[in-house]
C-alpha cells in the first residue's frame, strides 16, 4: 500500500432508501496505480457504492472523498476527475455513435483539439471506428459497452468507475478489455464492480467482498484466503466463506 | 443547495449550450416531433381559417384566442419526454454525473424545448403574410399577440418539464402537465369564474384565481397589444418558479 493520500476514500457509508439499508457502514480506500475489484451478488450494495461515488446519490451517512474533494460538496470537480461506466450503460440510443462521444466530451469540457485528441483515443482505445456513423441503437451489446467505456475514458480522467464493465462482452472482448485496463492502470484508480468472479481473479490488485451492503473483505486474493482461514481457496469458496460466517442483517431483502 | 463548486459566466453559458445542443438535435431526431409540429399547424390553421371565413376580417385575433387551448395538449406532448423519458432509459444516471450543474442541465432543456415551440409558433407566419396581402391587419396588436403567445408557451414549458421531473412514465407526465394547463386556462374562463365564485361566494375564490393566478388576463393583454411590465413579470417570474422547481426535484432526486 502506498503512503500518498488514497484517490478514493470512503468512511462509514451507509446508505439507507426507508427501512432498507442498501450500503451499510461501508469504509475502504482506493490509491492510484491500483486496481480494485468490487465483488458481491446481484443487490449487494456495489451500483449503489458505485453512484454514490459518482455523485449521482448522496450518502446517508459517513464521508466519500474523491481525489480529496467531498462527493457532496465538491460534485462538479469530483465528476471532473472521474470517468464513470454506470450499470446498464445509458446511452442515448437515437444519437450517433460519434455525435455521442462529443457530445461527452464537450460536457466533460474539452474543446477544439483536446476534444478531438481525446475522441481519437477513446475511439482508438474502445474499437469504435467501425460504428462512429452507425446510431447508439444499431449498435450490437457488445460496441454499447465499449462506447459507455470509451465515454468514461474521453477525458482522461484519474479515477474510473466501471458497473460491471464486462457485461455484454464475449470472451476475446474480456480479454482485450482486461488487457485494457492493465495498460490504463499506471497513474491511475481503478474501481470495478462485477459479480464475475474470474474478472476480480484476472486484473484485480486488491478485491473488496460485499454482501448485503455491508464489506465482508478487503485486501489481496492471498489476504482475504488467509481471512477466510483457507490459504489454497480461489475467490469463489472465500466469498461462500466469508458470506457464511457474517451475521445476517434482518433490515435486508 | 449543495453543489458549491465555482462556475464562471461563460462556463455556465457553454454548459447550457452543450445540452441545448443535444436536446434541440433530439428533436429532430424523432419524427414524432415533425407530427407534433404538423398536427398542431393543421388544427391551429383551421381553426383561424375557420373563423376568417364566418367572420370576414383581416385580423388574427381568432387565431391567438384559440392558441391557449391548443397549448394545453401540445406543450405537454413535447415536454413529457424531457425527464421521464432520461429515466426510463437510464440515461438521467448519465447526465447527472456530468461535470454540469443541475441548473444548467434545466435550462438546456428548457431553451431547447422553447425553440422548438418557437419554430413551430412561427410556422404560422403564412397566415400574416395572408392577411397583409388581403388587407390591412394592425401589425402592432399582431407583433404583441406573438410575444403573448411565445411567453404563454415558455410558462407551458416550464410546468411542462417540471411535470416531467416528477415521474418516469410519460404519460403521467403528459396528464400532470395537461391538468395543470387546463387549470391555468380555465381559471381564466368567465364561467368557470363564475361557478367557483358561487361555490363560495364569501370568498370570491374564482375571482381571486382569475385575477392571481390565471394566464388568461395576462395573455389577453397582449391580445389587446397592450405589453405591461406586470403581464411580463407574471410569465418570467411563473416560468421562473416551475424552473427552479424542476431544478429542485433533480437535487431532490440525489436523497
Amino acid at each position: 500500500m502506498t503512503a500518498s493520500p488514497p484517490a478514493i476514500a470512503v468512511a462509514g457509508v451507509t446508505k439507507r432508501y426507508g427501512a432498507l439499508t442498501a450500503v451499510d457502514d461501508v469504509s475502504f480506500a482506493v490509491h492510484r496505480d491500483e486496481i480494485v475489484g468490487f465483488v458481491g451478488p446481484n443487490g449487494a450494495g456495489k451500483s449503489t457504492l458505485l453512484k454514490m461515488l459518482s455523485t449521482f446519490i448522496h450518502p446517508t451517512q459517513g464521508r466519500i472523498e474523491v481525489d480529496g474533494l467531498d462527493v457532496v460538496e465538491n460534485p462538479l470537480a469530483v465528476r471532473g476527475r472521474i470517468g464513470y461506466l454506470a450499470g446498464d450503460t445509458p446511452l442515448y440510443p437515437k444519437m450517433r455513435v460519434d455525435k455521442f462521444l462529443r457530445f461527452i466530451g464537450q460536457a466533460r469540457g474539452l474543446q477544439g483539439g483536446e476534444l478531438a485528441a481525446g475522441f481519437e483515443r477513446a475511439v482508438d482505445l474502445c474499437g469504435l471506428g467501425s460504428v462512429l456513423l452507425q446510431r447508439v441503437e444499431q449498435c450490437s451489446t457488445g460496441f454499447r459497452q465499449r462506447l459507455g467505456l470509451a465515454a468514461a475514458l474521453i477525458h482522461d480522467p484519474p479515477i474510473l468507475l466501471l458497473d460491471e464493465p464486462t457485461h455484454g462482452f464475449d470472451p476475446l472482448q474480456v480479454m482485450a478489455f482486461r488487457q485494457m485496463l492493465r495498460d490504463l492502470s499506471p497513474g491511475r484508480a481503478i474501481l470495478f464492480s462485477t459479480h464475475i468472479v474470474a474478472d476480480v481473479e484476472a486484473i484485480s490488485d486488491r478485491v473488496l467482498i460485499i454482501h448485503q451492503g455491508q464489506l465482508l473483505g478487503d485486501g489481496t486474493l492471498g489476504q482475504l484466503a488467509a481471512a477466510a482461514a483457507s490459504p489454497q481457496a480461489g475467490l469463489e469458496e472465500i466469498f461462500a466463506r466469508l458470506v457464511q460466517a457474517a451475521p445476517l442483517s434482518s433490515e435486508q431483502p | 443547495m449543495k453543489d458549491q463548486d465555482g462556475l464562471t459566466a461563460a462556463a455556465f453559458v457553454r454548459g447550457i449550450g452543450i445540452v441545448f445542443g443535444r436536446e434541440l438535435g433530439s428533436y429532430f431526431d424523432s419524427p414524432i416531433a415533425y407530427i407534433y409540429a404538423a398536427v398542431f399547424l393543421v388544427l391551429s390553421g383551421t381553426t383561424f381559417m375557420n373563423s376568417f371565413f364566418l367572420q370576414g376580417v383581416v385580423d388574427m385575433g381568432p387565431y391567438f384566442e384559440v392558441l391557449p387551448f391548443l397549448l394545453i395538449p401540445f406543450i405537454p406532448a413535447i415536454t413529457m419526454r424531457g425527464w421521464a423519458e432520461e429515466r426510463s432509459q437510464n440515461t438521467f444516471e448519465l447526465l447527472m454525473t456530468l461535470p454540469l450543474h443541475s441548473l444548467q442541465v434545466v435550462l438546456g432543456k428548457y431553451v431547447a424545448a422553447l425553440c422548438f415551440y418557437l419554430v413551430v409558433l412561427l410556422g404560422s407566419l403564412p397566415l400574416v403574410f395572408m392577411l397583409v396581402w388581403l388587407g390591412e391587419p394592425d401589425l402592432g396588436i399582431i407583433a404583441a399577440s406573438y410575444m403573448g403567445a411565445a411567453l404563454l408557451g415558455a410558462l407551458f414549458l416550464a410546468f411542462g418539464l417540471f411535470a416531467s421531473s416528477l415521474t418516469s412514465d410519460q404519460i403521467v407526465a403528459f396528464v400532470l402537465a395537461g391538468l395543470t394547463g387546463f387549470f391555468f386556462v380555465l381559471s381564466g374562463h368567465e364561467k368557470v369564474v363564475e361557478v367557483i365564485d358561487g361555490l363560495a361566494p364569501a370568498q370570491q375564490l374564482g375571482t381571486w384565481l382569475y385575477e392571481s393566478v390565471s394566464v388568461e388576463p395576462h395573455y389577453e393583454a397582449f391580445g389587446r397589444g397592450v405589453i405591461g411590465l406586470g403581464h411580463l413579470l407574471y410569465f418570467l417570474l411563473m416560468s421562473g418558479f416551475f424552473l427552479w422547481m424542476n431544478q429542485i426535484a433533480l437535487q431532490r432526486s440525489k436523497f
